[in-house]
């Protein structure tokens, strides 16, 4: 039985409509508009692509081109992961003659100068609208060279009725000494992570465990643990004792068996599904997934809950945080820029953020934080309500970007199999941090920081 | 000189001249060249930076890219040599078929149709720990663990190979069965009435036909496992903790997500060492087994 159900559930997702809301394409609530008259132009974009992303596209370029007469040839729809690796291509090959692309605080700093200042091509009070932190986290040497469309941070999704049973509480007390409610701690989300587990049928937490990914979750235990990566020399530094206790938080739940086996191969893909399928207690993931795990696709449908990222024994939260961006590159020919602001323009204003914000995505724009909000209390609906007040919590008092440096990739390339190293045994913590540590130095040596 | 470099046989070889030019000899020297640079794709003036042996140097002392290079050796050689047994075996089943043989042909080449991206990830779903399909089927008789399939050391890599050898058996089975059905009946049934068993039969007169399309099966898809890239990158991304990293996966992630080319060039033009090495040996072995079959030109 379990076996089909894990069927329909891999069926479900690959069917799930991410974004199944109209828009409102006479643009009520936009106080500014970029329309003009693109008759023959065509601009040539690369996008981020996928499940999440593509409604938004089907929604508004086709509006874009009705209005204003031009043409938007997507030359390249992919992953991230993937487009990143095609941009350096492009950069290579001197192959970035294109105006639009999907770009991501996290990669931006990477790809040197190849962006437009959008100071001067988007106007003044568009600009304004945004959130100041996510405009500053988009700039990079005093130019803003990307606009956010929607940002990331993750908050604590679980399972209510498994926390509101009185058995579970009554067992939970009995074992650890105080009262069974979702986890304010770290060592709170261990512990109850732990008593939740029963492998191979139930697990208690999850983690995305490679590449990029697990990078960004050690950082974010780092920081919330009172450390950092690293000092103000750049020199690496998660591998004193505060590096260590979030490696051993990784560890010891493996070892307990309270994350799935697999955990080391999971991306985000994987643990949505994981938690969707109801087998995993608490899931640490970002505000996208929040429509799908409470919707009826989900075997979770109704029964979820949210909390705020637990605190470290630093006394901080984790909030790891980066936003999808649109940038016009340097190639994109003068008199296209005005288009290709207009394009960006639809794709991140606020109809199009409402959009987003409808299926769970977090807004870049100050104002639609407040209208989604009053939009989900109006309609009487508790649980999207809870996620924007949370996410928005964490945004405003939590969320940090990675060190935003052109060696942050090759930098997580060096630590993820060292984390991962430690977390299936092949290494002591202290070992594979040290190790970690030792590479990254010669990293930013080379880079001449140092 | 001018009149006989002029001439017609060279005017006319001209265009497959230019052709393999720009396609395979400038962008290999052009890669060689930029093994001995600092080149990082994001930074194009790096091109000129001329770093000498550096990245060579460098390699030779990185213990991370030897592992991936024995690594990538032992993968070579299960693979190959369960897809030559599997592909055999499936030829000859094949081979005593007189009915439904272009179906059953047909059939067999499915998995090669599939792209290997799409094979990494119907084979990641079915060995996921927790919701794939292959643990929640051993759940139905009873087998209460959950095997980490993609996670452990031996496991991981098995897991791989298999996913390998499902896509790409078939070519062996492909090959191997254009021999059989060009192995003259002669020998054969003569062998049978001077009172060979079907063993005797198979070693002695159907193994030496068929040797020179082994060795060229052989020689193609060691050149293609050791160039695998898509599968292994699917799949595990080459963890965790580098436990099924091969040479490929490393050097795309050097040279792509890190940018860092000239390094991944120099280690690209290290690893080649090992396809010449398996090509040279298959090759030997071919002439060899045309020799003995009496077929050297």
């Amino acid at each position: 039985m379990k076996l089909f159900k894990s069927i329909l559930t891999v069926l479900s997702i690959l069917s799930f409509p991410f974004s199944a809301f109209a828009v409102d394409t006479s643009f009520p609530n936009d106080k500014v508009t970029i329309w003009g008259d693109f008759s023959g132009i065509t601009l040539d974009v690369k996008l981020i692509g996928g499940a999440p992303y593509d409604p938004l596209y089907e929604e508004m370029i086709p509006v874009w081109e009705e209005k204003t007469g031009g043409k938007v040839s997507i030359l390249s729809k992919k992953s991230h992961f993937e487009l990143d690796k095609e941009i350096k291509q492009d950069i290579a090959a001197g192959n970035i003659s294109y105006c639009v692309v999907s770009n991501h605080t996290s990669f931006a700093t990477q790809y040197g100068d190849i962006y437009r200042d959008l100071n001067g091509i988007v106007p003044g009070d568009y600009l304004a609208e945004f959130v100041p932190l996510v405009l500053d986290h988009s700039t990079v040497e005093g130019r803003l060279v990307q606009l956010p469309q929607h940002s990331d941070v993750s908050n604590l999704w679980y399972i209510k009725s498994i926390y509101n049973d009185a058995e579970n509480k009554k067992r939970f007390k009995a074992e650890y000494g105080y009262d069974l409610a979702p986890p304010e701690t770290l060592e709170q989300w261990k512990e109850q992570s732990i008593f939740w587990s029963d492998p191979p049928n139930f697990y208690g937490t999850q983690y995305v465990g490679k590449e990029e990914a697990i990078t960004g979750r050690f950082y974010e235990l780092v920081i919330a643990e009172g450390g950092a990566l690293f000092d103000d020399e750049w020199r690496p530094t998660f591998n004193d004792e505060a590096g260590q206790r979030a490696l051993q938080w990784f560890v010891d739940l493996y070892d307990a068996k309270a994350v799935p086996a697999g955990v080391l191969n999971y991306l985000w893909d994987e643990t949505g599904l994981g938690f969707a399928s109801g087998t995993v207690a608490l899931n640490l993931d970002w505000g996208g997934w929040g429509a799908y795990f409470n919707s009826a696709d989900s075997k979770i449908g109704g029964d979820v809950g949210l909390v705020r990222f637990p605190m470290g024994s630093g006394g901080k939260r984790g909030g790891w945080s980066g936003s999808h961006t649109y940038s016009i590159l340097n190639g994109c020919p003068e008199e296209n820029l005005e288009a290709a602001a207009s394009l960006i323009w639809i794709l991140t204003n606020h109809e199009a953020q409402m959009h987003e914000a409808r299926g769970g995505k977090l807004p870049t724009m100050t104002r639609v934080w407040d209208d989604i909000a009053s939009e989900m209390d109006a309609e009487g609906n508790a649980f999207m309500s809870n996620l924007f007040s949370t996410f928005k919590a964490s945004m405003a008092e939590d969320a940090f970007t990675p060190p935003l440096i052109p060696e942050w990739i090759p930098f997580s390339n060096i630590i993820f199999p060292e984390l991962q190293a430690a977390i299936v045994g092949d290494k002591t913590v202290k070992e594979a941090l040290d190790a970690a540590a030792k590479e990254t130095d010669y990293l930013m040596q080379d880079a001449g920081y140092y | 000189m001018n009149k006989k470099f002029f001439s017609s046989p060279i005017i006319l070889i001209l265009p497959s001249i230019l052709a393999i030019s720009f396609v395979i000899i400038i962008p290999l020297i052009f890669s060689f060249y930029t093994s001995f640079t600092s080149y990082k794709l994001t930074r194009p003036d790096s091109l000129f930076d001329f770093v000498g042996l550096r990245n060579y140097e460098r390699l030779i002392d990185n213990a991370k890219f030897w592992y991936a290079f024995g690594r990538t050796i032992l993968f070579l050689a299960i693979v190959l040599n369960l897809e030559l047994l599997f592909g055999l075996g499936i030829a000859l089943l094949i081979n005593k078929i007189t009915w439904g043989q272009r179906t059953l042909r047909t059939i067999m080449m499915f998995p090669m149709m599939f792209s290997p991206i799409l094979v990494g990830f119907q084979w990641k779903y079915i060995f996921n720990d927790n919701i794939g399909l292959l643990n929640n089927f051993l759940y139905l008789f009873g087998y209460e663990s959950a095997i980490p399939w993609l996670i452990d050391k031996y496991l991981a890599m098995g897991s791989i190979m298999v996913a390998e050898i499902w896509a790409n058996t078939s070519i062996f089975a492909i090959l191997l069965l254009a021999g059989l059905l060009g192995i003259p009946r002669d020998p054969i049934e003569a062998a049978r009435v001077d009172g060979c068993n079907s063993w005797q039969v198979f070693k002695n007169i159907t193994l030496p036909f068929l040797m020179p399309f082994v060795f060229i099966a052989l020689t193609i898809r060691s050149l293609d496992v050791g160039r695998a890239y898509d599968i292994v990158h699917i799949m595990t991304g080459g963890g965790p903790a580098m436990r099924t990293e091969l040479i490929w996966t490393m050097i795309a992630r050097i040279g792509y997500k890190d940018a860092n080319m000239g390094y991944a060039n120099a280690m690209s033009y290290v690893s080649i060492i090992l396809s010449i090495a398996f090509t040279y040996y298959f090759f030997t072995k071919l002439v060899a087994a045309r020799r003995d079959l009496g077929q050297q030109q």
